[in-house]
């Protein structure tokens, strides 16, 4: 199967799993139907795998297409350090959250995805994978030369006048050192 | 729901795996020695008029491009419309209904409406993907007009809107008959015990759902669907191909769960209803809760209940039989390896391949898929030709760019090591290639070109393939056609992939000037890299040289330049190359005829 990457696959899925929850968590409270307290922590734990698996990860190999906006996305996940980069945690994290939306029928749905996501991150982290954030690539340019910026006040050193003659009739002959060094700092 | 195998739209030899945009430098052009022809597209005679930003659609352009998508697009729309509308009429007043109507409600008509729906496009959305079934409608001239055959251009697009419309009233669907399961409970019918499905007044629905067929396979499919939707995505196709089309290939059991989905009968209509009127006064009712005595009669006999036939595989086991049947004879007819002839390493990583299989015709334009069960079992790449096998020469060729791990290893293959063993004596090794299968070939819009008066072919780097046989079939019988006159256009990063085809180039470019059509073919060339000074110094390339120019290509002015040639005649415009090309030169198709041609806009789709 050739060099697949699971990771992003398990976060589409995981994205979707998320709104899901929230929809069928909005719809449980909404209705006020039996054990609607689990619709309402659906829908707190829809919003959470939401923000946490919007920004997209940089991919190992090839040109990674960020999500619109997802920019501050991804300073908050990157802030969480080891525990968001490692995958094997958020396949433990998102098997632990999917658990009690299976206990209401508008949330069921939401909890399987949420269970397949994490069974595809679990994959991912085993094959190694991990999060890595998007960011603006800063262009670090050399600084200036201080003797760039300004025009040279003196003309270049002329080599003396027999040098001069002879460099007329004689290229090779009239090849000198110059004694004032003349080189970009 | 696209029974298709790892690579469904033609990359011209770039792998699914990767890809690298042809980005285009700002432009830098200079006026080289060039026929009379092309000297007005020089960036000194500025347009005066309109400039580039603006572009004001044209109703008859738009017509021409557009109309016949849109008019199928309003065709598959009023269909669902009639269907949901008719369900829902039929389950909210009719008289077999009035009893589960009173139980169930809205919930009812909603659900039994989107299934409807759902059964029209379920069978829909398998027929776009029978691609040996479109090439053969697209061959046979008979069968089909050029209208006819840009509108199977678009059998992706349809193909993924009916996939759209299945997620959208599947989720309609789910809804409502959730909502029928609450109210099969809560409104349990002690009058009409026939009619329910909970076993008791209550009843937990999710006991109900996950007891009954009806529920656990639709849970299943919903499951599926979802699975399949999410995979789906564009960036998922375009990064890892192997996961939309292992996912993908799911839908099978998808179709078969489907089938079974109305087993058991959940619900269930009156089948009495002469004897039986709904409403009417039962034996267990006195007269006294009767208002009007007139109007209520007696019931004859007590309303007997019947579950409906499940009607799905009436709706879905054509298009599912036609599909098996089409995968069936592909898998036959690729199942012979073909037979490698010639291996040929060109500049820019772009490998050549010249195969040899018996019984293999192709027109130009069409593509094949590449399975090398060398370098992976499952995986097929789809490959345009750039050379079609004639009376003269048997053989067929591919070019490949080497992007990605398929194409890398497969190249690896292919093309001779270079060897570090110290030889002393040249020993001559029977070169062994890789077994190859080849399945195919599929049809593509690039087969219109012939078609039409004038054409105008615009490629992008490796895109330039399927004119390349295009030029190839010129160069045997360009009498044969119809068209008479082709302009070409080719825009690369670099110097270097020119020499791709230079020479079929200039094979035809001089042939036509032998043969006293010097105006049959006008070539164009670009070169975008932003610092390329030098120019193909060999003699032979000079036609080439002589068309190059440095920096992006001026659309607008080469459409003006085209319509004014070309007035009141259909050209036929071909793009084959980066979405920002083929998105600039759809507007321009659609836009203002100051200059008298209509510009027909066809394009090679990626995936």
């Amino acid at each position: 199967m050739g060099k697949i990457e699971w990771a992003m696959w398990a976060n589409e899925q995981a994205l979707a799993a998320g709104l899901i929850l929230l929809t069928g968590g909005i719809v449980g409270v909404a209705g006020q139907f039996r054990g609607w307290e689990f619709a309402s922590y659906a829908i707190a734990a829809g919003f959470f795998v939401c923000m946490l698996e919007y920004p997209r990860s940089k991919r190992a190999k090839g040109t990674s297409v960020e999500r619109t906006g997802q920019y501050c996305f991804t300073v908050c996940v990157k802030a969480f350090g080891p525990v968001t980069r490692n995958y094997y945690v958020r396949a433990f994290l998102h098997a632990a959250l999917c658990v009690p939306g299976g206990f209401m029928l508008a949330t069921v749905l939401g909890c399987v995805c949420l269970g397949i996501a994490s069974l595809i991150y679990l994959a991912a982290a085993v094959r190694g994978e991990h999060w890595e954030p998007i960011l603006p690539r800063k262009d670090t340019r050399k600084p200036v030369a201080e003797s760039i910026k300004s025009p040279p006040q003196n003309p270049p050193p002329r080599p003396p006048p027999e040098i001069r003659r002879k460099q007329a009739k004689d290229v090779e002959g009239a090849a000198y050192d110059n004694p004032i060094a003349v080189t970009d700092e | 729901m696209c029974g298709e195998e790892g690579g469904e739209e033609p990359l011209h030899g770039a792998s699914r795996t990767e890809r690298t945009p042809v980005s285009a430098a700002a432009p830098a052009p200079c006026l080289p020695a060039e026929p009379r022809l092309w000297r007005e597209l020089g960036a000194a005679k500025v347009e005066v008029g309109a400039p580039e930003g603006t572009m004001a659609v044209s109703v008859r352009s738009w017509l021409a491009n557009e109309a016949g998508k849109h008019f199928v697009l309003m065709l598959w729309l009023a269909a669902n419309t009639w269907l949901f509308l008719d369900t829902y009429l039929l389950y909210s007043t009719g008289q077999q209904y009035h009893y589960l109507y009173q139980m169930l409600g809205l919930g009812l008509c909603i659900s039994r409406a989107s299934a409807s729906v759902l059964n029209l496009n379920c069978s829909l959305v398998l027929l776009p993907m029978c691609r040996s079934l479109l090439t053969f409608i697209r061959g046979s001239h008979t069968m089909s007009t050029r209208r006819m055959r840009r509108l199977l251009d678009k059998s992706k697009s349809f193909h993924v809107t009916c996939g759209v419309a299945i997620c959208i009233f599947s989720a309609v669907h789910v809804s409502a008959h959730l909502m029928n399961v609450v109210n099969f409970s809560a409104s349990f019918s002690e009058d009409f015990p026939d009619l329910n499905l909970a076993r008791y007044k209550g009843e937990d629905p999710k006991l109900i759902i996950f007891t009954t067929i009806p529920g656990l396979s639709g849970v299943l499919l919903v499951l599926i669907l979802l699975l399949m939707f999410i995979s789906s995505s564009h960036c998922i196709r375009v990064c890892n191909y192997e996961i939309f089309w292992y996912t993908h290939n799911l839908f099978i059991i998808f179709y078969i769960i489907l089938m079974v989905h109305m087993v058991g009968g959940a619900l269930k209509y009156q089948t009495n209803t002469e004897a039986h009127p709904p409403g009417c006064l039962r034996s267990s009712q006195s007269l006294q809760e009767a208002d009007d005595l007139d109007q209520k009669q007696r019931c004859k006999e007590d309303a007997h209940f019947q579950p409906h036939y499940p009607q799905t595989w009436l709706w879905v086991s054509g298009p599912l039989c036609l599909y098996c049947v089409e995968r069936l004879f592909r898998y036959i007819r690729s199942s012979h390896p073909v037979t490698i002839v010639t291996v040929i390493r060109h500049p820019c990583d772009v490998v050549e391949l010249r195969m040899l299989k018996k019984n293999f015709r192709a027109r130009p334009g069409q593509y094949i898929l590449l399975n090398c069960p060398g370098v992976s079992s499952f995986e097929n790449h789809p490959f345009t030709l750039t050379a079609c096998p004639t009376e003269n020469k048997e053989t067929f060729g591919i070019h490949l760019r080497i992007v990605g791990d398929w194409t890398e290893h497969f190249a690896h293959l292919l093309l001779p090591q270079p060897r570090a063993a110290l030889e002393i004596l040249p020993v001559v090794h029977q070169r062994r290639y890789p077994t190859l299968y080849v399945d195919g070939p599929f049809g593509s819009p690039s087969e219109e070109v012939f078609n039409y008066d004038v054409s105008l072919c615009i490629a992008g780097g490796i895109g330039v393939t399927p004119f390349a046989c295009v030029l190839d079939a010129l160069i045997e019988r360009w009498k044969s056609f119809r068209l008479q006159r082709l302009y070409f256009v080719w825009v690369c990063r670099e110097l270097q992939s020119f020499y791709w085809f230079a020479e079929l180039l200039c094979a035809l470019h001089e042939k036509l000037w032998k043969e006293n059509r010097p105006d049959y073919l006008n070539v164009k060339l670009y070169v975008t890299q932003k610092d390329c000074q030098q120019s193909m110094s060999e003699l032979r390339y000079r036609p080439l040289a002589a068309r190059l120019q440095v920096g992006r290509p001026r659309w607008k002015l080469l459409f003006d330049e085209i319509g004014k040639c070309n007035k009141d005649k259909r050209v036929g415009v071909f793009c084959c190359g980066p979405k920002r090309i083929s998105r600039t030169l759809h507007r321009l198709c659609n836009s203002v005829r100051s200059s008298g041609a209509t510009f027909e806009f066809n394009k090679e789709s990626f995936s």
